[in-house]
């Protein structure tokens, strides 16, 4: 294969055209993944005999003439709590190690592998996506390609550690708080969370319903708005899974950016803040942005997340309560206690804060805030110096994310390299349903310079 | 309020009762950091200035 065969766009051209086959493809990322992944350890499971046989199935469907779909051939990975039929989904536990196999895969999973994307293997996360460092007490820690002395981030590490090492050129993650956009800034990968309720949940494990989202990363945009593409539609499988509306027509016009401020330029470091700055630089007329109320969002989430939590366990932490991370134990046994009073309080805060991000939607296209307040900590520091100050890592890495999920909003992180060589990222914020627009920024961003961070040599 | 050992105890006990969740005792004091935690997230989030009858719905649409 004399084709540059990194990114999905490139694996998929060649595959169609015949110049590449799938197997190939595949047997040449199985043997890398072999190769690398001991250091990163971003795979729990590699799942190489099936996909080599799908890759050879869909060779043998492009033989025969028939369209092999626009992933054809790309290797891919998911976070090992969506359901791939026959393997039994873990979520990041050692509770659910035996657990009967899913009988079906994720639909999202289904449309990937339909497009003809070829599911390589499951990434390793934090136990039930409670977490933002991806330093899982079962499977081990995740580690930064950047620097393996430091996390990955998380909930859904190893998606964006697999990606960031070249391991595959997608994975698939999910969102609850922050774990697609932490992990993607950490370690220098483009990440989507969509609006809530645009990708199907269906056969993915829970953690928080109410803020539950997935999305893929990706080197580039265009391989990101191509998994999106793949996996977007109806599932009536998925309650809060909707059609969006037609949406207006941004060609022709200049978006009106805003810099989030207060809340999103507090307790970071100045590194954080200047890659927000250079990318506003690259909107032309971009203006701070005033988004009242983030704090109390942010509290609201981590209230409602408890809650909903311990009660998605409740048993499991009934019965079997050392068999789980302590960390995620000891979170979930706390939101036990968590009086409904607050949680209907938190609602509320829901409620208000969505007013005010539609009302700041009147006046801005486009949002911007760091994704997180700093580079990737060291694997075990339990907290980082920001401005001077000690500040707790694990409560710390979604301080900006938590908000923006809190509300359904869409965001895409875009990767930026830090002074000191570490990746950080930016979010994109659009509207609800806004996805098409956060895919044009980015793009502008990438033809601007702005890309997927490379790792040291 | 009451600093009664007795009370507390009565309280604690009423408190398990309604989770019907044993709290193992090596657990206890990561369960009670984290409840520090998340009252002082609770605290925030009741002080936002919201409407009280702003509608705290379970389904959410965005």
């Amino acid at each position: 294969m004399d084709a540059d065969l990194t990114s999905a766009a490139s694996i998929a051209r060649e595959v169609r055209a015949g110049r590449a086959t799938a197997r190939s493809v595949v047997a040449e990322r199985l043997a890398d993944i072999a190769s690398r992944n001991p250091a990163f350890n971003a795979f729990t499971a590699v799942l190489g005999d099936q996909a080599l046989a799908d890759a050879a199935a869909l060779d043998a469907t492009i033989a025969v003439g028939a369209d092999p779909g626009p992933l054809a051939g790309v290797p891919f990975a998911a976070k090992n709590l969506f359901d791939i039929e026959g393997l039994t989904t873990i979520a990041g536990s050692k509770i659910l190690r035996d657990a009967p196999p899913a009988n079906r895969d994720a639909t999202v999973v289904a449309r990937l592998k339909a497009a003809g994307a070829i599911l390589v293997g499951v990434l390793n996360m934090d136990e039930f996506a409670y977490g933002f460092a991806t330093e899982n007490a079962h499977y081990g820690a995740t580690r930064n390609p950047h620097d393996p002395a430091r996390i990955a981030g998380g909930s859904s590490g190893g998606s964006a550690a697999a990606v960031a090492a070249g391991l595959v050129p997608l994975a698939i993650g999910s969102d609850t708080n922050g774990s697609i956009r932490v992990p993607a800034a950490l370690c220098g990968v483009f990440g989507l969370k969509p609006t809530y309720g645009r990708l199907s949940r269906a056969g993915v494990f829970p953690f928080v319903d109410s803020f539950d989202h997935v999305g893929p990363f990706a080197r580039c945009v265009d391989d990101l708005a191509a998994a999106f593409a793949a996996m977007d539609g109806p599932d009536p499988a998925d309650p809060v899974c909707q059609t969006p509306g037609p949406v207006s027509d941004d060609a022709g016009r200049s978006l009106r950016v805003g810099v989030l401020d207060g809340w999103f330029r507090t307790g970071a470091t100045d590194e954080a803040l200047a890659a927000v700055d250079a990318v506003a630089a690259a909107f032309p007329g971009a203006a701070p942005a005033a988004l009242p109320g983030a704090e109390a969002a942010r509290s609201a989430a981590f209230c409602i997340t408890a809650a909903e939590g311990a009660a998605l366990h409740r048993r499991r932490l009934a019965e079997r309560p050392f068999d789980f991370d302590f960390a995620t134990r000891d979170r979930l046994l706390a939101g036990l206690f968590l009086p409904a009073e607050a949680v209907m309080a938190a609602r509320r805060v829901r409620r208000a804060f969505q007013a005010e991000a539609r009302a700041l939607f009147e006046r801005f296209d486009l949002l911007l805030a760091p994704a997180t307040p700093c580079a990737a900590p060291r694997i075990g520091e339990a907290t980082v110096v920001i401005n001077g100050q000690d500040i707790p890592v694990r409560a710390n890495l979604g301080l900006y994310t938590q908000p923006i999920s809190f509300i359904g909003l869409p965001a895409l992180v875009v990767p930026v390299a830090g002074a000191a060589g570490l990746p950080l990222g930016v979010q994109l914020i659009a509207p609800p349903w806004r996805e098409d627009r956060l895919f044009a920024a980015a793009r502008a961003l990438e033809a601007a310079g702005f890309g997927a961070v490379q790792l040291p040599r | 309020m009451t600093a009664d050992p007795a009370d507390i105890a009565a309280l604690s006990a009423a408190g398990f009762a309604l989770v019907e969740v044993p709290i193992p005792p090596a657990c206890l004091p990561g369960v009670v950091a984290n409840l520090a935690i998340l009252a002082r997230h609770a605290a925030i989030a009741r002080a936002a200035p919201v409407d009280p009858r702003v509608e705290a719905a379970e389904v959410f649409r965005p």
